[in-house]
C-alpha cells in the first residue's frame, strides 16, 4: 500500500533526522569548547602598569632586650620593669634550672614547656642582654629566629618558603610590600605550643539543619 | 513541505488558497472560543475553583519574587525543592502521552487512534506546567530573556539546561502543531493530509523520549551528587513516565466517557493497561537495583538512599513519603497484574491513581531532595516545603488542569465530529 | 462564565487570545462572560500586585536591559558602575567605590592550606563575611570550616558546628571554599553564561546577568556557591567600601554568589582577606605561573592533595600536611 510505504519512509527519515540532530549537537559542543578557549570576548587584561622593582618583605622584630616585671608599681601606677642584667650580672648561673617555679625571685609565674631545654640552653649566662646559640655564639634578642631555627629546621624552611608563620600585605612584591611574623609573635618561647582558643563566628543553622549537640565537647 | 509539489494527488487532497484559510481559521478559532467558554454548571464550578486556586498561587509567586525565595523552605544546602520536583514529574507526564501516539500511529490501533488527541493535549498541558514550574523556581524571572538565543546568552550546547529548554519548547510546538492541525482539519470536515502531520508525529515520538532523557541528564551529569550520578537515571525516568502518563490518561478517558458523548473504545484502555503492566514492573525492578547497589556496597553513595528509606538520626522528613510511594507502587502493580482488571474499572482507577501518586513522590520529593541531603560537604539539612511553595505548586497545577480542560473542551466535540464547519453553519466551500 | 482570561486560548493551541466577540450568541451570556473576564482580570492584577510594587522599587529600565558584563564597552561599564554606586547609596546609605578589576597578565592564582597548622578558629570565615559584604542576618561566608576526625579524610565525618576550644587533640580542621576548578562543573551547567572562568583562574559570576536557577549550586561538589535568598542586610557603617563588580559589591536579591579569591584585593597584588586573618599562617596564596612563588614552593615540596580529585574538577586549591 502506498500510504504504508510513505509512512515507513517518513519514519525512517524522522529517526535519521533526530540522530543527525543529536550528532550535530555533539559536534557543536566540542567545536564551541575549542572556540571558547581561543576567543574570549570582552576579556581585556588589566591595563595597570606594574614596575619591576620589588617591594621589601619586612619581618616584625621583637624588642632587642627583654625586661622582667618587678611586681612593684611606680607613682603613675605603671609596673616597674627591670632589665635582666640588674640582677643576673652579680649572680652565679645555675645550669640546671628549667622552670620558673624553681626560682626564689621573679619569673615565678613563668610557665615552661619546651622539651628538655634549660634556661641556659638559650639564655646567655655570660650576657643576659643577649641570647646564645648552640655553639656558644652570642645572639641579639631581635635575631632569635636563628636560635629557634637551630632545632626547628623544617619549620624554618617552611617559614622561608612562605608556608609557615603567615603574612600580611602583598602576594605580588612588584605591587607592594609584605610583612612577616616573627616566631615569637605566635609562639611563646617558654611554652611554644600554639594555645587552644575558642572558635569565633559559628555558622548560623538554617531551617531544617541538624546541629549536633557539641557544647563543650567534640562531636562524634 | 509545499503541498503543490504533489500535483498528482491533488484530487484526494483538499487544496485551498490562503484567503480561504484566513476566514475559516478565524471561524475555527471563534468556535473554539465558544466551545471553551460554554458548558454545564459543573464545568463553570470546576473552572471557578481552578481559577481561585490559580489566583492564590499567582499571589504567592508574586510575593516570592518581591520578597525573595526566602519564603520557600529551600536553603543553600537543599537548593531545589518542590518546584523542580514537580517539573521533573511533569516532564514525565508529557512524555507519557507518547504511549498513546505509538500504538495509534505506528500500529494503527483503531480505538487508540480515536482517542490519541487526549494524550497529545495532555503533553501540551504538562509542558505548560513544566515551564511555569521552571519560572517559579527562578530567583530572577525578570531576567528570563537572558536565556533567549541571540538576544541573551544561550549556553548551548554545554549546559544541559539549554538542551532541556530546546526539547521542552520543541515538544510543545510539535504537539501544538499536530493537535491544531488535526482539529482544524476535522473542523473543516476534511481528511488530514499525512504529509502535514505524520512526520511531526514520528518526530514527536523520538522527541518525547528525548525530553525525559535530557531531563534525566540534567541530574545524572552532576558528578558531585552521588545519588543522581547513576546511568540508570534516564531509563528510570522513562519507565516511570510510561507508568504515570498512561495512568493519568486511563482516568481521564473514563471521566470523558462518563461526562461527554465521545466514543471511547475499550481498546485504548486495554492497550494502556498492557503498557502499564510492563512499565510498572520495570520501574520497580530498577528501583530495586538502585537500592541493592547502594545498600549492599555501602559507603558515601548509599547515604542518601539510607536517608530516603530510614532517615538519619532525628531527620526523617522523607521517610513517610518514600514508604507511601513504595506501598502505592506495589499495590498498583498487584492491582494491575490481576487478569480480570478490565472487569472492575473502579479498581483499575484506584490502581492508576496509586501509581500516579507513587510516581509523583518518587520522581519528585524522592528524587530531587535526596540529591541534596546530605550536602556535598556532608552536612545534614532537611527540606520541608513552605506554605508559599505549596500554594504556588497548587496554582500551577490548577493552571495546567485549566489548560487541559479547555483544550479537551474544544477538542472532544471537534474530534468526535459533533461540531464542525458544516454543523456550525460555516460550511466547506470546496465541496 | 469565563473566569480565567489568560487561558482563553483558541484550544488549537495557536496561542491566540480571542476576545469575546461572539455576536451570534445571546447578549445576556456575552454580558456575563464579559463581567467574568473583567472580574478575573481584576483579581489577577490584584494577585500580582506585589510584583508590580517590587519592579517599581527595584527594577529600572536600565537594569532590565543591561547587557552581559563581557559585552559591555568601557563607557557602558563606567555607567553601570556609577549606577551601582548610586544604588548602594540609595539602598544602604553607604558611599562605596565599585571598581572593575581585570586579570593580570601572566598570573594564575593558586591557594594552599596547611592542615597541620590550621586550628579551626574560623577567623578566615569571619574575615570573609566582613570583607565580602555578606548578609548579616544569615551570617553568610564563602568558607565553611569542617572539624574532621583524625584517621579519616572522609568529609562524612566532618562537622561545621563545633563550639569547644580548638584545636581539639583528636581532630583536625579543614576549611572549604571555592576551589576555582580548572574544569568547573558550575560554569558548564549555567544556561546563560552568567558564570565563567577568568584568565587568572578565578570563577566569577555576573550578578546582573544571573537568572537564579541555582543549577550551579546543584553542580558544585564543594558547597562553594551561595544564593541570595533575599536582599542582603548590612548596617551602613559595616559595609566594606572597597568593592568590585565581579567580587564583593553587595549582591542583588535572587542571584548566585561565590568566593572570588577576593579579586578586588588579589588583582591589586594584595593577599585575600582570609589569608590575612589566619593567625597560624596555614594559608598560602600566590601565582602558580611564577616558579619562585610561595604557592609553587608548596606544590613542589609538599605532598599536596585536592578535594574530590576523582570528580575531575582539577581544583586550584590544594591541601597539605607538614608531617
Amino acid at each position: 500500500m502506498a500510504a504504508g510505504t510513505r509512512l515507513g519512509k517518513w519514519m525512517f527519515f524522522g529517526v535519521i533526522g533526530v540522530i543527525a540532530l543529536w550528532f550535530v549537537g555533539a559536534l557543536g559542543m566540542s567545536w564551541q569548547q575549542q572556540y571558547r578557549d581561543r576567543v574570549r570576548p570582552g576579556r581585556a587584561f588589566s591595563e595597570k602598569v606594574i614596575g619591576e622593582t620589588l617591594h621589601p618583605v619586612m619581618i616584625r622584630k621583637p624588642d632587642a632586650e627583654p625586661w622582667v616585671d618587678s611586681g612593684k608599681k611606680d607613682t603613675k601606677g605603671q609596673p616597674i620593669m627591670v632589665a635582666c642584667a640588674t640582677c643576673h650580672d652579680t649572680r652565679t648561673a645555675n645550669l640546671k634550672t628549667n622552670d620558673g617555679a624553681l626560682l626564689k625571685e621573679f619569673h615565678q609565674g613563668l610557665k615552661y614547656a619546651h622539651g628538655s631545654q634549660t634556661c641556659l640552653s638559650c639564655h646567655n649566662s655570660g650576657d643576659y642582654n643577649n641570647l646564645k646559640l648552640a655553639d656558644g655564639q652570642s645572639l641579639d634578642f631581635s635575631e632569635s629566629i636563628r636560635l629557634c631555627a637551630q632545632c626547628h629546621g623544617p619549620q624554618y624552611r617552611d617559614y622561608q618558603n612562605g608556608s609557615h608563620g603567615g603574612m600580611n600585605g602583598h602576594w605580588d612584591l612588584k605591587q607592594g610590600p609584605r610583612e612577616r611574623n616573627h616566631c615569637t609573635d605566635c609562639h611563646d618561647p617558654h611554652h611554644p605550643a600554639y594555645p587552644q582558643v575558642m572558635p569565633v563566628f559559628p555558622p548560623k543553622p538554617v531551617i531544617g539543619e541538624a546541629v549536633l549537640p557539641t557544647h563543650g565537647k567534640p562531636s562524634h | 513541505m509545499n503541498p503543490s509539489i504533489s500535483t498528482a494527488r491533488k484530487s484526494e487532497v483538499n487544496h485551498h488558497d490562503a484567503k480561504f484559510h484566513a476566514t475559516s481559521y478565524l471561524k475555527f478559532l471563534r468556535l473554539a472560543f465558544r466551545l471553551a467558554t460554554e458548558g454545564t454548571w459543573t464545568f463553570y464550578v470546576w473552572m471557578l475553583v481552578l481559577t481561585c486556586v490559580f489566583l492564590v498561587g499567582a499571589h504567592a509567586w508574586a510575593t516570592q519574587v518581591a520578597e525573595g525565595m526566602v519564603v520557600t523552605g529551600m536553603t543553600d544546602h537543599v537548593s531545589w525543592g518542590l518546584y523542580i520536583a514537580n517539573f521533573t514529574f511533569l516532564v514525565g507526564l508529557a512524555a507519557g502521552g507518547v504511549m498513546m501516539v505509538i500504538p495509534a500511529y505506528i500500529y494503527h490501533d483503531k480505538d487508540m487512534h480515536d482517542t490519541v488527541i487526549i494524550g497529545e493535549l495532555l503533553a501540551i498541558a504538562s509542558i505548560v506546567m513544566c515551564l511555569m514550574f521552571v519560572v517559579a523556581d527562578l530567583g530572577r524571572p525578570d531576567r528570563f530573556w537572558h536565556m533567549l538565543p541571540f538576544i541573551g546568552k544561550f549556553n548551548w550546547p554545554i549546559s544541559m539546561l539549554t538542551w532541556d529548554v530546546i526539547v521542552l519548547n520543541g515538544y510543545l510546538l510539535l504537539n501544538l502543531h499536530i493537535c491544531g492541525y488535526m482539529l482544524y482539519k476535522r473542523f473543516l470536515g476534511e481528511t488530514p493530509d499525512k504529509r502535514w502531520y505524520v512526520p511531526f508525529v514520528f518526530l514527536s515520538i523520538a522527541w518525547a523520549i528525548s525530553i525525559h532523557t535530557v531531563t534525566a541528564f540534567l541530574y545524572c551529569g552532576l558528578g558531585g551528587r552521588p545519588f543522581w550520578n547513576t546511568a540508570l537515571m534516564a531509563p528510570r525516568f522513562l519507565t516511570s513516565a510510561f507508568v504515570a502518563g498512561p495512568a493519568f490518561i486511563i482516568v481521564v478517558l473514563q471521566l470523558i466517557r462518563r461526562m461527554t458523548r465521545m466514543n471511547i473504545g475499550p481498546g485504548s484502555i486495554q492497550t494502556l493497561v498492557a503498557i502499564m503492566r510492563i512499565t510498572i514492573l520495570i520501574d520497580l525492578l530498577m528501583l530495586g537495583s538502585e537500592v541493592f547497589v547502594a545498600l549492599y556496597t555501602g559507603g558515601a553513595h548509599s547515604t542518601a538512599i539510607k536517608y530516603l528509606f530510614f532517615g538519619h538520626g532525628e531527620l526523617k522528613a522523607l521517610v513517610p513519603w518514600t514508604w507511601v510511594s513504595l506501598a502505592f507502587m506495589l499495590t498498583a502493580a498487584v492491582l494491575l497484574m490481576r487478569p480480570k482488571v478490565h472487569d472492575h474499572l473502579r479498581t483499575l482507577d484506584i490502581a492508576c491513581m496509586l501509581a500516579f501518586v507513587g510516581i509523583w513522590i518518587e520522581k519528585g520529593m524522592g528524587l530531587i531532595i535526596p540529591g541534596f541531603v546530605p550536602s556535598t560537604l556532608h552536612e545534614w539539612v532537611e527540606y520541608i516545603p513552605s506554605a508559599a511553595e505549596w500554594k504556588i505548586m497548587a496554582g500551577i497545577w490548577a493552571a495546567g488542569l485549566m489548560v487541559y480542560t479547555l483544550l479537551l473542551k474544544v477538542a472532544i466535540p471537534v474530534f468526535a465530529g459533533n461540531v464542525s464547519g458544516k454543523t456550525s453553519g460555516i460550511g466547506n466551500q470546496t465541496k | 462564565m469565563e473566569n480565567q482570561p489568560t487561558n482563553s486560548g483558541c484550544g488549537s493551541g495557536c496561542g491566540c487570545h480571542q476576545e469575546p466577540v461572539d455576536r451570534g450568541g445571546s447578549t445576556r451570556r456575552n454580558l456575563l462572560k464579559g463581567a467574568a473576564v473583567t472580574l478575573g482580570a481584576a483579581a489577577f492584577a490584584k494577585a500580582l500586585a506585589p510584583l508590580a510594587t517590587w519592579s517599581r522599587d527595584n527594577l529600572s529600565v536600565d537594569d532590565f536591559l543591561q547587557q552581559h558584563y563581557r559585552e559591555l564597552d568601557k563607557e557602558q561599564l563606567a555607567a553601570v558602575l556609577k549606577h551601582l554606586e548610586e544604588d548602594t547609596k540609595k539602598d544602604y546609605g553607604a558611599d562605596v567605590t565599585i571598581g572593575d578589576h581585570r586579570p593580570q597578565k601572566g598570573v594564575k592564582f593558586g591557594y594552599a592550606l596547611n592542615l597541620s597548622v590550621c586550628i579551626g578558629c574560623r577567623r578566615c570565615a569571619e574575615a570573609c563575611h566582613h570583607e565580602n559584604n555578606h548578609d548579616r542576618v544569615t551570617g553568610n561566608s564563602y568558607i565553611r570550616v569542617l572539624e574532621m576526625q583524625k584517621g579519616s579524610m572522609d568529609i562524612e565525618h566532618g562537622n561545621a558546628h563545633y563550639d569547644h576550644p580548638v584545636p581539639h587533640p583528636d581532630k583536625f580542621y579543614m576549611p572549604v571554599q571555592c576551589q576555582q576548578c580548572e574544569n568547573p562543573p558550575c560554569v558548564h551547567v549555567c544556561p546563560v553564561e552568567a558564570t565563567w572562568k577568568e584568565d587568572d583562574g578565578i570563577v566569577v559570576v555576573d550578578y546582573n546577568w544571573c537568572i537564579g536557577c541555582r543549577y550551579c549550586e546543584a553542580a558544585c561538589p564543594y558547597h562553594a556557591r551561595r544564593f541570595n535568598w533575599t536582599k542582603p542586610e548590612i548596617p551602613k557603617e559595616e559595609i566594606n567600601p572597597n568593592q568590585s563588580y565581579l567580587s564583593n559589591r553587595i549582591r542583588p536579591q535572587g542571584v548566585m554568589e561565590k568566593c572570588t579569591f577576593c579579586l578586588h584585593r588579589t588583582r591589586e597584588g594584595k593577599m585575600p582577606a582570609c589569608l590575612e586573618a589566619c593567625p597560624t599562617g596555614a594559608r598560602v596564596f600566590g601565582n602558580l605561573l611564577d616558579p619562585e612563588s610561595e604557592i609553587r614552593k608548596v606544590i613542589d615540596n609538599k605532598r599536596v592533595f585536592v578535594l574530590k580529585e576523582e570528580l575531575g574538577t582539577r581544583p586550584s586549591f590544594f591541601y597539605f600536611f607538614d608531617e
